[in-house]
């Protein structure tokens, strides 16, 4: 099986040939275009180096590469990309013999020496030798300072150039901007560089036409989303650090709808990855992600991020986790939003376009912002509401669908009510119950799939009658015990069920031995455990921002997640 | 300090030796001390670079070692003070392209990038990403937006002024930035049109424009190198040669020290009816002219000190106002002053 194709051999030797030493503004240009498959075969050479037994036979398999690999050394916009440069090395050590056999083999060293002489040193004789070698540093230290001192240089420069706008009429004079751009879609992930990418895009906003080369847009969006990656994931071996301003990121994401697409996707992807932090700590993530921010900067990101979010939620619309994110995504939001100055503020209806607009008050106000007392009254007054849409769903029409689907997302956003609720199905008397299960229900339930609506409210009614009887009665009678058990292996209202339970757990007022009793016999399986896990990281988020803070109920927060991540 | 002296004697011998054939007995082992010793040496060469009396000690001692291994290994090159800082770097270096020296040794040195730790001594990674990133950067910005100078030369330029003003704040050290001075010059014998962009460069890199130790020292040392000066001004342009001049009074003086000296060499050619170089400096009355209409063309207060100047000079000279007398009188008729 061929490592490398001759069709991409001769594709690759022509482009390395015109390239040269990448001079010319249009060498420049299409090397950075080429940044990226260059990349992927580069990994090809090498793994088809790796395969060879020595370096005598990897000439004979491929008679381009000396050329080739020689000719790429000599083009700074290659090296400069650390991971071009990398795997560059990696194919010369490949080449290198450490004892070599036959007068090739000798050769290969000598060139492969030279080109290492090459990369790390200058040319004697020329000014850029002297005065590196008699800057009292080392050529690392020197570098590292030269590369700083340019880069504030050409940032001054960028912003200078910003001063003369915004001017959204004329076009950017500063051809420069293009070129510069150019050149950093290389350098995206040198840390030094952060100052001028934040510039270059912040310049980008201001003038209104693109005058960025759109490679290193797409290279700032990448490296930007391998950071959230690797910081969310928390590996930072093989981290490729861009450290941008906040100012500079969300210009990003202004300039680039696929950026800010990818941002939101990593955040969720992150979120999903590692249940056991995120469960513990989702506000704080999702605020350093920085999009509840821009969101309330720019209504369009609060748009793109909230139909990212919906349509992944059509997709597997049972996902706690996902639903978990979205509800904090949505607190956090509204935070930052009334932290806004009144005269900035958008009506409320801009960034919820698609949904009744009589939803909006009673669901965006938070329950923190409602007395106690008055709890039951609001949630009844949303549940009205929320039938009034339902109402018309009766002729199966996809308008009316949509309009029940844009309801129950705006629920789900505002999933803190629908907490709530099952908060205050904990204490509440028979007779208040009926609206709360409701809201739960349709929470779980948005859709009347096969007509099970009814027989979905009457499981979510013997649950609950179950649950208090378990709750309530001491010692806990092992008929509702087991009934609650039942309830929660079956498919059809388990998350309802797991839901309730855990608000049980949490806020009743039973003693503690015992409910951890219960909690043993029930929290028994690792699917239960992890789903509960998201759970409960929406109720403590409501908890975190609610007007008074209980003690108790924290404490019984925290010993139930202990449990649960202990095994 | 027995033990410094003798620690640098061997560090020298190290590096003579990694030029020669014996080089090829190198195993791991003497290879990673090699370069353990060479790092002690760039930590000799920090704490001491502005301590002039441990730094002339060391200096001797260098001298002394340099000459005795030139007679014992003719092919080796000395090593100033100055290098020290970079020992690592010239033991690589020598090791690459010194046929001699084993081929296991060279792995060691470059480690696999996959497995080898980030900040290991021996990455190069760092080094290779600044460097092309540098020249990268420099290439791009072809503009010449400051002064009139390359970006390239201003970084570097600002980088040998801070050196310059970090070994010139401690006293006694004066002879050393001389001797860094004379070594760059040495070094880039072959482009010394680059190295006076950087010495431009220097001259302006004060941020602070009221310190005035760097660019008094480099006018000194530039008008100690014979004819060093107006070749720096003769390669530099008129509009640059005129920044600087507002910047740095004492340039100034400088600066039309050489014009002075340039129109000497000018004499007038009676049947031509113009004024015409006498010596090899490549010196014409245009140029001349050129010059000061730049000076002129500046603005206050260097505008009205040119004047002034040229004034005085025709005075001087006998005040005629006649043509073809005195190239003072010509110069401020043909800038219609």
């Amino acid at each position: 099986m061929e490592a490398v194709s001759e069709t991409d051999v001769q594709f690759w030797m022509a482009k390395v040939v015109n390239w040269g030493e990448a001079t010319s503004c249009s060498a420049l240009l299409d090397t950075s275009r080429h940044l990226g498959s260059l990349r992927s075969f580069l990994q090809q050479v090498l793994q088809g180096l790796q395969q060879m037994s020595s370096t005598s036979e990897a000439m004979k398999t491929f008679p381009f590469v000396g050329q080739f690999l020689g000719r790429l050394c000599w083009n700074p916009c290659v090296i400069a990309d650390e991971r071009s440069q990398r795997l560059l090395l990696r194919c010369l050590s490949c080449l290198y013999s450490a004892e070599p056999l036959n007068a090739v083999e000798q050769k290969a060293n000598m060139w492969i020496k030279n080109m290492l002489c090459h990369l790390i040193s200058e040319e004697e004789g020329s000014v850029a030798h002297a005065t590196v070698k008699h800057a009292g540093l080392t050529p690392k230290r020197y570098h590292s300072e030269a590369l700083q001192k340019v880069v504030s240089l050409m940032t001054e420069e960028v912003i200078k150039s910003c001063n003369g706008l915004p001017n959204t009429s004329a076009r950017c004079s500063n051809g420069n901007i293009y070129v510069m751009s150019t050149a950093c879609a290389a350098l995206v992930t040198c840390p030094q560089m952060s100052p001028l990418i934040g510039a270059l895009l912040k310049h980008s906003m201001l003038c209104g036409t693109s005058c960025l080369n759109q490679e290193f847009i797409k290279e700032v969006s990448e490296a930007l989303i391998r950071l959230y990656l690797c910081v969310f994931c928390l590996s930072l071996l093989h981290s490729k650090r861009l450290v941008l301003e906040d100012e500079a990121v969300v210009n990003l994401w202004c300039y680039s709808p696929s950026c800010l697409e990818g941002a939101a996707v990593s955040l969720l992807e992150s979120v999903l990855s590692d249940h056991e932090t995120m469960t513990q700590s989702l506000d704080k993530h999702v605020n350093d992600s920085l999009l509840p921010q821009a969101s309330a900067d720019h209504c369009h990101i609060f748009l793109t991020v909230s139909e990212i979010y919906r349509n992944v939620l059509t997709e597997i619309d049972e996902n706690l986790a996902v639903r978990a994110l979205i509800q904090v995504f949505t607190v956090c939001f509204l935070q930052r939003l009334t932290g806004q100055k009144t005269q900035d503020r958008l009506p409320l209806r801009a960034f919820f376009p698609h949904v009744m607009p009589s939803l909006l008050p009673p669901l965006l106000t938070a329950p923190s912002e409602v007395p106690r007392e008055a709890w039951l009254d609001h949630l009844i007054w949303i549940r009205s509401l929320l039938q009034s849409v339902m109402e018309n769903e009766a002729g199966e029409d996809v308008r009316a669908y949509q309009a029940v689907f844009q309801a129950w997302f705006l629920l789900v956003q505002c999933g803190y009510w629908v907490d709530t609720a099952a908060e205050l199905l904990v204490l509440a008397a028979p007779e208040n119950a009926e609206p709360l299960l409701w809201l739960l229900t349709f929470f779980h339930h948005p859709t009347n799939r096969g007509h099970q609506r009814s027989q979905q409210t009457a499981e979510a009614r013997e649950a609950w009658t179950h649950l208090r009887m378990l709750f309530l009665t001491r010692p806990p009678p092992p008929r509702h015990l087991s009934a609650v058990k039942e309830l929660l292996s079956s498919s059809l209202s388990a998350n309802l069920v797991l839901h309730l339970f855990l608000n049980f757990t949490v806020f009743s007022h039973g003693p503690v031995s015992i409910i951890n009793e219960i909690n043993d016999k029930v929290l028994t399986e690792a699917a239960v455990k992890r789903r509960a896990l998201w759970i409960l990281a929406s109720i403590r988020c409501r908890l975190n921002s609610a007007a008074t803070r209980d003690d108790r109920v924290h404490s019984r927060l925290r010993t139930l997640q202990d449990t649960l991540l202990q095994t | 300090m027995e033990a410094v002296l003798r620690h640098l004697t061997n560090i020298l011998e190290l590096l003579a030796v990694s030029q020669t054939d014996h080089v090829s007995e190198w195993d791991r082992h003497t290879t990673l001390r090699a370069f353990q010793w060479a790092e002690y040496c760039e930590q000799l060469h920090s704490r001491f670079q502005c301590n002039p009396a441990v730094r002339s000690a060391l200096e001797s001692a260098l001298s002394d070692t340099n000459q005795r291994l030139q007679q014992a290994l003719p092919s080796c090159s000395p090593v100033m003070f100055s290098e020290l800082a970079q020992c690592q770097h010239m033991l690589l270096i020598h090791l690459l392209t010194n046929p001699s020296a084993p081929n296991s040794v060279i792995p060691i040195l470059f480690p696999d990038p996959k497995t080898a730790a980030q900040d290991s001594q021996f990455d190069q990674n760092s080094l290779i990403t600044c460097k092309s990133a540098f020249n990268l950067l420099c290439r791009t910005s072809d503009r010449t937006s400051y002064a009139g100078l390359h970006v390239e030369a201003v970084v570097r330029g600002k980088l040998l002024g801070n050196l310059l003003n970090s070994v010139l704040s401690r006293t006694g050290n004066d002879e050393y930035a001389r001797t860094l001075l004379d070594s760059i010059l040495h070094d880039s014998a072959g482009k010394p049109e680059s190295l006076y962009d950087v010495i431009a460069a220097a001259l302006l890199s004060p941020d602070d424009e009221t310190n005035s130790v760097v660019p008094h020292f480099i006018l000194a040392w530039l008008q100690e190198q014979d004819g060093c000066l107006s070749k720096l001004c003769k390669s530099l342009s008129p509009g640059l040669c005129t920044v600087i001049s507002r910047q740095s009074r004492e340039f100034k003086q400088a600066y039309w020290g050489v014009l002075k000296q340039w129109a000497s060499c000018l004499e007038f050619d009676v049947l031509e009816g113009l004024w015409v170089p006498t010596s090899d400096e490549p010196v014409t009355f245009i140029i001349l002219t050129d010059r000061f209409k730049e000076l002129l063309n500046s603005g206050p207060p260097l505008k009205e000190e040119t004047e002034t100047e040229l004034k005085t000079l025709k005075r001087e000279a006998g005040d005629f106002n006649v043509k073809g007398i005195c190239i003072w009188t010509d110069v401020i008729i043909q800038l219609k002053l």
